[in-house]
């Protein structure tokens, strides 16, 4: 599938938010997507997908050749220890891009499964590497998105208690939705529970409890997998450790 | 939301006028439209998906025990009679296959917060076989053990003595539900069902005695020989029993579906204005001894928790009529038997045959079901507002499941508006109210957000009143 885009790197096909968020908008600008006299640069990026619920995008060990922008939908990345026993490693959503830390090993070290009907663009690494040796601001860009702090390490390290992980959890999403143009506060959980478990290093039970008990206390409110953060201020405050400043 | 709790008004002509076959919405889509291409696969992708909400809803468990000793004319329940408890034995050993089969497929952390046994006859299984199934369930689910947790049972006074009762009340049964239909001797031969106001008592206080919370009784109305001054009777002695909830049915004769009917005289059915006379006793009765109409069949104490619920907003419809535990999912196991999961229903196979093939294959039983697409959920939750609240809040309603109620329910509302110069409901730009004279025909307004009416062959349904 070929990409049609139209001038300032805005998708046509009603992705136009996906677009205007995601974190390699600017590298697609900078390549002058939309100009036809530009188009041998159209090899860098494909449109993949869709793809249902449970089918992988790449797997652990598939050598790495592109990044992945999410263009609709939500992902995750999870690794399988020897006892095939499943480990989730991140989340992502629309405008947000897989793939970064298989830069070094070569080879991806996950794999990226589809949570509900999800699409992506694909950026073929070796065309995005020729392209940063010749345009300094792509190279930039793309250091910068490297060196970006993953949240995932944070949530996942040290000695959180179960209420500190889960709020810090719902607040980074509900900002993750914001910065994307969607509700901060009435979001969809597309994962399910064993993923947030599996991702937050807690028992699904816990998980369901601890929500349970943000319910009663007013903090959300939960219908089947629709969830309202209530009061973000206090939530953010349980989740301040976990949570950039 | 305040929902104000209407007395219906009794207007005979205009239920005279809408004396039709309609559904009574303990699901929708009605059981009729299940489909069998919903299969074991199909199910347990359902389980797995509820499994995996963020907060997995508690379960409300439903076991049929299709036994009686002796048919009820009116029936029209899936039973099987006989008075050989080796059938029961066959029967029990393959319900506990699928008690085995089904459990480990939730989640352990979902807890068990209500138990329905319904049948059939659920006091069929003596003192022993009733500990031995509790003990396998609990064994294989996790129960409650909240002081609100429902536990069920319906007894056929006839073969339940105080000694059974409090057998059961320390099974940890706190709910009980009573058959009656009617004292009057004269209908009660002519249905084959002999019971007397003492065996009834005798249920109903050794249950009060042994820590039930709640007591309820059932009649029916339109019974063969029935006549306004015996029901009157009945309805007295009803009231002096002192059930929390009373549920007053109508009898469908429908005795080319109802094998046991054909035993019926028709000749001998009251006619139109007698059974209407019969349900406006019931309803001026019962409101005189202070019993609120809840609505569709089911009175109840102004301070029962139906009640209670339903001016808080929390009443939900399911199989057994109104639930104040409309949140859970239902897992209904034994022959027939039909569970909710998530947004799907599915059904067991309706003979002991598909039933017991299924599990000596280690297979599910289930036979039928529905995965509920998104129409079916937004008139689901419509019908359900409707039944339980006889009220419908469009503006808020379209905001919440995102559709312009109005052009979604075009046609919907077009057939509202002849309802409405009946004088059923009332309309206005932004709710529907269901009237005091329209409460009694509730599944008429419920029937016209009903998609699937007209559509297939038409299917018998038991008469609106």
């Amino acid at each position: 599938m070929s990409g049609h885009l139209a001038p300032g790197a805005v998708a046509t096909d009603g992705a136009a938010d996906f677009c205007r968020t995601c974190a390699l908008s600017s590298v697609c600008a900078m390549v002058g997507y939309g100009k036809p006299e530009l188009s041998p640069l159209h090899s860098l990026m494909e449109h993949l997908g869709p793809y249902r619920a449970g089918e992988a995008v790449f797997h652990q060990g598939d050598p790495f050749e592109a990044v992945y922008a999410v263009r609709a939908g939500t992902v995750k990345t999870r690794q399988l220890d020897h006892q095939g026993r499943e480990h989730v490693l991140g989340f992502f959503l629309p405008g947000e891009v897989i793939g970064l830390d298989a830069i070094y090993p070569d080879r991806f070290p996950c794999d990226a499964v589809a949570l509900d009907d999800a699409q992506f663009c694909r950026f073929s690494f070796p065309a995005m590497s020729v392209l940063a040796t010749r345009q300094p601001a792509v190279q930039r860009h793309l250091f910068r998105l490297i060196s970006r702090p993953l949240g995932a390490a944070r949530l996942l390290a040290g000695d959180h208690s179960a209420d500190e992980r889960l709020a810090a959890f719902l607040v980074d999403l509900g900002e993750r939705h914001a910065v994307r143009g969607f509700s901060g506060t009435h979001y969809q959980l597309s994962m399910s529970r064993s993923d947030i478990a599996s991702y937050l290093s807690l028992a699904a039970e816990t998980v369901s409890r601890t929500l349970s008990r943000f319910r009663a206390k007013g903090l959300v409110a939960i219908k089947g997998r629709v969830l309202h953060l209530r009061d973000q201020q206090q939530l953010r405050e349980l989740g301040q450790n976990l949570l950039a400043a | 939301m305040n929902h104000a709790i209407q007395i219906p008004e009794f207007d005979p002509a205009l239920i005279a006028r809408y004396d039709m076959a309609g559904p009574r919405y303990t699901s929708y889509p009605t059981a009729p439209q299940f489909r069998g291409d919903f299969d074991e696969r199909a199910l347990r992708s359902a389980i797995q998906a509820s499994n995996e909400e963020p907060i997995p809803r508690p379960l409300s468990i439903y076991v049929h025990v299709p036994f009686c000793v002796s048919p009820c004319f009116y029936c029209g329940c899936n039973r099987i009679i006989t008075r050989d408890v080796g059938k029961a034995d066959r029967y029990l050993e393959r319900l506990y296959r699928e008690i085995e089969l089904v459990a480990k497929l939730f989640d352990r952390d979902r807890q068990v917060t209500q138990l329905h046994f319904g049948g059939g006859t659920p006091n069929f299984l003596d003192v022993p076989r009733m500990q031995e199934l509790m003990g396998v369930l609990a064994r294989h689910f996790s129960f409650s053990v909240e002081r609100n947790r429902e536990f069920g049972i319906e007894i056929d006074p006839r073969f339940a003595d105080a000694d059974y009762i409090r057998g059961m009340g320390e099974l940890g049964f706190n709910r009980i539900s009573v058959g009656i239909q009617d004292f009057d001797p004269a209908v009660q031969a002519a249905v084959n069902r002999i019971q007397s106001v003492a065996q009834t008592r005798e249920v109903l206080e050794a249950a009060r005695a042994s820590g039930f919370r709640s007591t309820s009784v059932d009649l029916i109305y339109g019974l063969p020989r029935q006549t306004v001054a015996g029901f009157e009777r009945t309805l007295g002695e009803v009231v002096a029993l002192a059930p929390d909830r009373v549920a007053v049915y109508a009898y469908a004769h429908l005795p080319e579906m109802f094998k046991a009917q054909r035993q019926i005289d028709a000749a001998e059915l009251p006619d139109p204005a007698t059974r209407l006379a019969l349900i406006g006793r019931a309803l001026a009765r019962l409101d005189e001894a202070g019993y609120a109409y809840v609505g569709m069949d089911h009175f109840a104490r102004t301070d029962d928790e139906l009640v209670v619920a339903q001016r808080a907003g929390t009443l939900q419809r399911n199989f057994q009529g109104y639930s104040t535990h409309g949140e859970c999912d239902i897992v209904g196991l034994g022959v027939s038997a039909i569970g909710r999961i998530g947004d799907s229903y599915s059904q067991s196979a309706r003979d002991l045959t598909g039933y017991y093939a299924a599990l000596d294959n280690g297979r599910l039983p289930v036979a039928r079901g529905l995965a509920l697409v998104e129409d079916d959920l937004i008139r689901r939750e419509a019908i359900g507002q409707l039944m339980c609240y006889g009220e419908l809040d469009m503006i808020a309603f379209g905001e919440h499941r995102g559709i312009v109620f109005a052009e979604y329910f075009a046609a919907e509302l077009e057939r509202l508006h002849a309802l409405a110069g009946d004088g059923l409901v009332t309309l206005d730009e932004r709710t529907i109210r269901v009237t005091p004279r329209g409460r009694l025909l509730l599944r008429i307004v419920a029937m016209c957000f009903d998609a699937y009416l007209g559509k297939a062959a038409p299917t018998r349904f038991s008469r609106a009143i």
